[in-house]
C-alpha cells in the first residue's frame, strides 16, 4: 500500500509537488498497480535471468573520435536565461 | 482540436510528417508537453535525415499525447483530437484522412499509433526494435519504443519503412545492416496464424467481430488461423508499465528548467526553480509514470519490481519463441473497444489498454496494426506481416 510518507518521499526524490487530488488519484494508482502486479509473482522467474535488450545488441562500442556537433552558443539558444555564455541559475548560497 | 504543431504548407505523395516526439532542425519539438513547448532541436533525427536524403519532403509536425504514453493524444498540452460526435481521435490519424500527405512516422512508445490506426481504418506498422534509429527522438522507454509509420495502406508504409531502416552509427542500440535490410526485403509469406484468445476475450464484442472478420477474410486467402490460450501474455502489461515508467523517470529527469524547457516565473530558490518548472509543467498521468518508475525504482522495491519486471520480459520472449515456433503471425486486439469517447477515457485508460499493445513493446517484436487488429510476428519478419495485412486491408 502507497503510504503519505513514501509518496512525499518519492515527490521530493523526483522534484515534483502534488495538489491533494493528485495525491488521492496517484495512491489509488498504485495500489491497483500494486494489485496487479502482485498476480505475476504466480510466475516463477527464480532461474529466469533478466532481459535487458530485446534483441543482441553488437553496437555498443564505436571508435572514439572527436566530433564538434554544436557551439556553445548554439546549446544555449533554447536556455531559460543565459549570462555572458553561462546557464544562469538563482543564487545557490544564501 | 490542434492536428499540426507546425505546418510548412508542404502536401503532395512525396510528403511526410513526423510527430512531434522526432526532432526537426527546422521546426519546434514540444513532446505534447508543456514542458517543451516550442523547443527548437539543433538537429534533425536520423529518420528525417534519411527521408529528406530519399527525397521527401518534410510537411509538418503532427500533434502527440504528452511523451506519447497515453491513449490517443488525449493528454497534449495543446489538446486532445475528438470528431464531431465527440469520439476521441488522433492527429496522425486525422492528418491521413485528408489524404494531403504519404504517412505520418510516429514513435511507438506506449501502443498509442497502434491504437489510432486501428480506430482509423490507417495501417501502422512498429518494425522490428533496432532496424529504425531512435537518434533525434525524444527518449521516454528506450528499451521497447520504435519509430514507425502509418500510412493509409500497407504500401505506403512498405515503402516509408524502406527509406527509414538501416543501421546508424549514432544509435546504440541501432542493428547491423544486414539485419535492418532484413525488413526491407520481401519475407516468406505467412501461412499460419494463431490467435491470443485471452487477448480476444478480453475486448468487446465489436473487436471481437472485427478479429473474426479478419480471420474469415484471411482463411478465403488459404491462411490456416488457429487459437491459441497462452495467458503469459496478460503479464506483458504490468511489466511494461514498470518498464517504461523507471525508464521514463529517468529519462525526464532532465527537464528541470536549467538548461532547456519551461522554467516558472514562481521561484526564490534552485529547489523552487526545479520543483515549480517541473510540477508546472508536467501533467497528472506523466507525474504518475515518473513517481512509478522512481518506487519501483527504490531500493525497497527493486529487486521485487523492476527486476522482476526485466525476467518477467524474458518469459514473455521465450514464450514468443515457442509461438513462433509453431506459428508464423500473432493476431491479437489492437485495444478493447471501436470507438472511445472523451468523456470515457480517464488519465490511466492507456495503462488499461496496454494489456494489448505490450506484448509487442516489451519484446520488441514487429506488428502491423491494420483493419482495426494488430498482427504480430517474429523479429525482421516485418515485411512478411505487411504482405499478410494487405490481403485483407
Amino acid at each position: 500500500m502507497m503510504t503519505t510518507e513514501t509518496l512525499q518521499r518519492l515527490e521530493k526524490l523526483n522534484q515534483l509537488c502534488l495538489t491533494d487530488a493528485e495525491k488521492d488519484t496517484i495512491t489509488a494508482f498504485f495500489n491497483q498497480q500494486a494489485d496487479v502486479f502482485l498476480a505475476l509473482n504466480q510466475i516463477n522467474t527464480e532461474n529466469t535471468e533478466r532481459m535487458v535488450h530485446v534483441m543482441p545488441i553488437l553496437t555498443v562500442v564505436r571508435e572514439d573520435r572527436e566530433i564538434k556537433l554544436f557551439t556553445r552558443d548554439e546549446l544555449q539558444e533554447s536556455a531559460p536565461e543565459t549570462y555572458d555564455g553561462y546557464w544562469q541559475v538563482p543564487r545557490l548560497i544564501e | 482540436m490542434k492536428l499540426y504543431i507546425t505546418e510548412n504548407g508542404a502536401k503532395g505523395a512525396n510528403t511526410v510528417v513526423p510527430d512531434d516526439m522526432i526532432l526537426t532542425k527546422t521546426m519546434p519539438t514540444s513532446a505534447g508537453s508543456k514542458m517543451l513547448e516550442g523547443y527548437q532541436g539543433l538537429f534533425d533525427a536520423e529518420v528525417i535525415t534519411r527521408l529528406t536524403n530519399a527525397g521527401y519532403e518534410i510537411g509538418g509536425k503532427v500533434n502527440v499525447g504528452e511523451f506519447s504514453i497515453d491513449l490517443l493524444g488525449e493528454s497534449s498540452y495543446f489538446g486532445a483530437c475528438t470528431d464531431e460526435n465527440g469520439v476521441l481521435t488522433s492527429a496522425a490519424a486525422e492528418v491521413l484522412k485528408t489524404g494531403d500527405i504519404k504517412a505520418v512516422v510516429a514513435m511507438d512508445v506506449n501502443g498509442m499509433p497502434r491504437r489510432a490506426a486501428a480506430l482509423s481504418g490507417m495501417v501502422y506498422i512498429k518494425p522490428t526494435y533496432g532496424t529504425v534509429s531512435r537518434y533525434g527522438t525524444i527518449p521516454v522507454a528506450c528499451s521497447g519504443e520504435t519509430v514507425g509509420v502509418m500510412a493509409r495502406n500497407t504500401a505506403d508504409c512498405r515503402e516509408i519503412l524502406a527509406a527509414m531502416a538501416g543501421h546508424d552509427d549514432k544509435d546504440g542500440t541501432s542493428l547491423s545492416e544486414e539485419q535492418c535490410a532484413a525488413v526491407k526485403t520481401a519475407g516468406a509469406p505467412i501461412k499460419k496464424v494463431a490467435v491470443l484468445q485471452s487477448l480476444v476475450n478480453a475486448a468487446d464484442a465489436d473487436t471481437q467481430a472485427r478479429i473474426t472478420a479478419v480471420c474469415d477474410a484471411l482463411k478465403a486467402q488459404g491462411v490456416e488461423i488457429c487459437t491459441v490460450d497462452d495467458d503469459v501474455c496478460k503479464a506483458a502489461s504490468p511489466a511494461w508499465n514498470v518498464l517504461l515508467s523507471a525508464e521514463l523517470c529517468n529519462n525526464v529527469s532532465r527537464y528541470d528548467g536549467i538548461k532547456f524547457g519551461y522554467r516558472t516565473p514562481n521561484y526564490t530558490n534552485i529547489d523552487e526553480l526545479y520543483t515549480n518548472s517541473r510540477t508546472e509543467a508536467f501533467g497528472l498521468l506523466l507525474k504518475t509514470a515518473i513517481l512509478y518508475g522512481s518506487d519501483a525504482l527504490s531500493t525497497e522495491n527493486y529487486m521485487n519490481v523492476y527486476d522482476k519486471a526485466l525476467r518477467i520480459r524474458r518469459v514473455i520472449c521465450e514464450a514468443f519463441a515457442a509461438l513462433f515456433a509453431q506459428y508464423d503471425a500473432l493476431l491479437l486486439p489492437a485495444c478493447s473497444k471501436t470507438a472511445y469517447k472523451t468523456e470515457e477515457v480517464g488519465t490511466y485508460t492507456a495503462v488499461e489498454e496496454a494489456l494489448f499493445t505490450a506484448p509487442a513493446s516489451i519484446s520488441g517484436l514487429p506488428v502491423v496494426a491494420a483493419g482495426g487488429v494488430q498482427l504480430m510476428g517474429k523479429a525482421f519478419s516485418d515485411d512478411s506481416l505487411l504482405t499478410l495485412a494487405a490481403l485483407y486491408e
